[in-house]
């Protein structure tokens, strides 16, 4: 089936591809646009935390994260959102499929894969580039690989996940903020240098 | 001033709202008197010194939090999830 609509990246308008900031060096920063990525919330219904645990780890081979964790293989698995509550990520929203119906009445499963914007920020100058917007400890002794928090960025509200000790974050927005976000993430990483690996497609 | 989270950890305390006095709980709309409804909605205490009060952290978990803290230093002696309190309690004792 053909449509006459087409999928535009949330950074569409907004992120260039190529080398930016600092002209001198290799890049601080590489900046990856992660677009088509599967996400849904999932919320646990009162006390079934423990069956919602058990479904996953059966049927999707995933790990319930605790507070301030993220459980993935490889792009698969879950990130902690709040007491009760994670994001599910996949490579694409098909990787989710399923995922509603097999947590019936254990869980309210909620797709945001058009919701949010997703950057990957990697590269050597990646923690100090966030310690700059990140009110919470980045230091490896406090946040290390499979560490996640819920909080702000230039007052926007942003979920960040470390995925290696490179180190490298994904960082996920609102996509009604992904300009705003933009704006603050380009003017911080300019110092270091960076690199927008792609076009956002159009 | 940093609250520590029970759930995020300690966080800047521009991530959270401030709603006020954890003590007074609603009366029953339909059996209170008038005078009753006034003291819950007007009357507060302004302790100097420990006071256990109400926080939500909108900006991470978007948790309630009951946080215990003394006004006069800010220092902040215990935080609870406000369910995990709400729970506890026994129907018409304060917080």
């Amino acid at each position: 089936m053909t449509s006459a609509w087409t999928p535009r990246s949330a950074w569409a308008g907004f992120a260039r591809a190529g080398r930016h900031g600092r002209p001198q060096g290799e890049p601080g920063v590489r900046l990856t646009l992660r677009d088509g990525v599967g996400l849904a919330t999932v919320i646990a219904a009162d006390g079934q935390e423990d069956a919602l645990g058990r479904i996953l780890a059966d049927r999707f081979g995933w790990s319930l994260p605790g507070s301030g964790a993220a459980t993935l293989v490889g792009e698969r698995g879950l990130v902690w959102s709040a007491p009760g509550q994670w994001l599910a990520v996949a490579e694409a929203r098909a990787g989710l499929q399923g995922l509603a119906e097999a947590l019936r009445g254990v869980a309210a499963v909620t797709d945001q894969s058009d919701a949010r914007a997703i950057v990957r920020v990697s590269g050597p100058r990646a923690r100090g580039l966030l310690s700059k917007g990140v009110a919470v400890d980045l230091h490896p002794r406090a946040f290390a690989a499979g560490q996640a928090a819920v909080t702000s960025i230039a007052h926007i509200g942003a979920q960040i996940w470390q995925r290696d000790e490179a180190p490298t974050y994904d960082l996920a927005v609102a996509r009604s903020f992904a300009g705003s976000f933009w704006s603050w993430l380009s003017h911080a990483a300019a110092e270091f240098g960076y690199e927008v690996d792609r076009e956002a497609e159009h | 001033m940093r609250i520590r989270c029970p759930y995020c950890g300690e966080r800047d305390n521009g991530e959270f709202s401030y709603l006020g006095d954890a003590a007074p709980r609603r009366p029953d709309g339909l059996e209170a008197q008038a005078s009753a409804m006034h003291d819950y909605v007007y009357l507060r205490d302004n302790p100097a010194g420990e006071h256990r009060e109400l926080w939500y952290h909108g900006a991470g978990c978007r948790s309630w939090l009951v946080v215990t803290r003394d006004t006069r230093t800010h220092t902040i002696s215990d935080v609870s999830p406000a369910r995990d309190v709400a729970r506890s309690r026994r129907p018409g004792e304060a917080a």
